[in-house]
């Protein structure tokens, strides 16, 4: 009996040995694939991760979302290896990788593959749901009753979009009080707009507290929705295919503030947020109203730049593309290239 | 004793497969290598400014406490049980610092975060771990991390400096306060907030 007990404690081992060296050797031959991405991306790369597994056995697609800005820091100053990023701005690729201050010279391509636009999001509790439209959702956001919340613009790109979008609508339903009503006057110190010429400026202090209940100010969208789902507001703004894809009712706003469209490049471009201190010693503290590419590229210091040329033109392919619309994530038909892009993307 | 020769053989062959399995463990995670020292100097300016070798940081008093972050994306790291020196203290060495000023931390990778007094004295939103729904909390301490659940802080948590927000709970706050490699605090007056 103690005989056999025994062998089966020995068996055990013996499995349990196999099958680590068994594994550890399958990690080995796996390829791995590092792809960094803007958060707002986290529900098509996710499954863009799942499909281009399953069409390439033995790669690994290792993926990991943060802010855009925070997406380019990890290859240009915490120096990880990266072979693909995608950024909810592209122009922070150009900005920030294209022939460094330092000298470095991290990209000198991208694609535009993917669209957004901003929208106020919000669910059947949200006071007065049945009665926003796209022509009062200001004067209902203003109302003493109604609680709203946006990220928090020095760390967000959503954030210091929320503020484009509501100046932006200044200029669109000819109503100079807007802005102040809805994001002046709910802080202390003030989150103030002024205008210089054509342009205005919205200008974002070091530090900004809103008024207790009124205004909600988060880091990112995650915990917006945190907010919207409790119960503890009745309106957000997001990014469209974000509300979207948790579910939420959305107010779409005109193209002329949602930042979405190039046909009104020009007026957005009026509106410049300037942020109170500089996050990121790479990037400056302005930031100019545009309409909304998320871009792709391959940092210059890939590991894997084959393979991560086949993820990038899986992305902005048809499969890829497919995926994203129908993950509610708009993209961009055909892809738009920029820069020195590699041979292999070029026919997209 | 057919039996004991058996038995015999089949402890035999768990003891080599244990020296073994000991033999590649001690390989691939080496022990008992004497503490890398840390050449670290983090700068604190204030009304003075002094610099503050990690030896000396080390040695002030500690606090121990749990918390944790989440990421952009919700990714949740921790709770964690964290040591370090309280920001207040470090602050308390150059002057200290009151309602008048805002702490500007900034680190070795170039990245910077500006905090409230409120928030140095520990007023933040604190996120249940697993909803993430805004849940209250019990005081919050900022600290200066040098050691997380009992080891020194790895590269990738940001050693050998980390600022972290602690408690009693084990609570998440948000991932853009807990800077990495600090390796200056600066105590600024707050400026005329509406100029352009």
């Amino acid at each position: 009996m103690k005989t056999i007990h025994i062998a089966v404690l020995v068996l055990l081992i013996v499995a349990v040995v196999v099958s680590t060296v068994i594994y550890q050797q399958q990690e080995q031959e796996e390829t791995k694939l590092k792809v960094i991405y803007a958060g707002s991306l986290i529900v098509p790369f996710e499954e863009l991760e799942k499909q281009f597994e399953s069409r390439h056995p033995g790669v690994d697609v290792q993926i990991e979302g943060h802010g855009s800005i925070q997406v380019i820091r990890q290859v240009t100053d915490i120096h990880k290896a990266v072979d693909v990023l995608a950024v909810a701005d592209y122009s922070l690729i150009p900005d920030m990788m294209y022939a460094t201050p330092s000298g470095e010279d991290y990209a000198d391509w991208y694609v535009k593959f993917a669209t957004n636009q901003m929208v106020l999001a919000y669910n059947n509790q949200s006071k007065y749901a049945d009665e926003i439209t796209e022509s009062n959702w200001y004067e209902i956001l203003a109302r003493p009753d109604v609680t709203f919340g946006f990220s928090n613009p020095m760390l967000d790109s959503c954030g210091y979009r929320t503020l484009m979008v509501t100046q932006l609508a200044e200029s669109y339903y000819d109503n100079q009080t807007i802005f102040d009503d809805l994001i002046a006057c709910n802080f202390e110190p003030t989150i103030s707009g002024t205008k210089e010429g054509d342009t205005y400026i919205v200008f974002v202090p070091e530090i900004f507290e809103p008024h207790a209940g009124k205004v909600v100010v988060r880091g990112g969208s995650v915990q917006l929705l945190a907010l919207l789902e409790y119960g503890g507001l009745d309106y957000a703004f997001q990014y469209k295919s974000v509300a979207q894809q948790h579910g939420l009712r959305f107010v779409e706003l005109p193209d002329q503030i949602d930042l979405s469209s190039t046909e009104y490049e020009d007026d957005y471009k009026k509106v410049i947020v300037r942020l109170g201190f500089q996050r990121f010693s790479a990037v400056d503290t302005e930031r100019v109203g545009s309409p909304i590419f998320y871009a792709v590229t391959i940092p210059k210091n890939a590991p894997q730049p084959e393979l991560a040329v086949a993820f990038v033109e899986f992305v902005i392919g048809e499969e890829g593309q497919k995926i994203l619309g129908n993950l509610e994530q708009p993209s961009l038909v055909p892809a738009e290239g920029s820069g020195v892009v590699p041979f292999a993307l070029e026919p997209f | 004793m057919k039996e004991d020769r058996k038995t015999i053989g089949f402890v035999v062959i768990i003891a080599v497969i244990c020296i073994g399995a000991i033999a590649a463990v001690m390989y691939t995670h080496p022990f008992g290598a004497p503490e890398e020292k840390i050449n670290w100097n983090l700068t604190l300016i204030g009304t003075a400014e002094k610099v503050v070798t990690f030896d000396e940081l080390k040695a002030m008093p500690s606090y121990e406490g749990y918390g944790g972050f989440f990421s952009t994306v919700g990714m949740i790291n921790g709770p964690f049980k964290c040591k370090g020196v309280p920001v207040e203290d470090l602050c308390a060495l150059v002057g200290g610092i009151n309602g008048s000023y805002t702490l500007w931390v900034s680190a070795q990778d170039g990245y910077m975060m500006v905090f409230t007094y409120d928030q140095v004295k520990g007023n933040f939103v604190t996120y249940e771990p697993v909803t993430l729904k805004e849940v209250p909390h019990s005081p919050l301490k900022v600290i200066l991390a040098y050691e997380q659940d009992g080891a020194p802080l790895s590269e990738n948590d940001g050693r050998p400096l980390r600022l972290a927000i602690m408690s009693e709970d084990k609570l998440l706050t948000e991932g853009h306060y807990w800077i990495k490699w600090v390796d200056k605090i600066a105590i600024r007056a707050i400026k005329n907030q509406n100029k352009t």
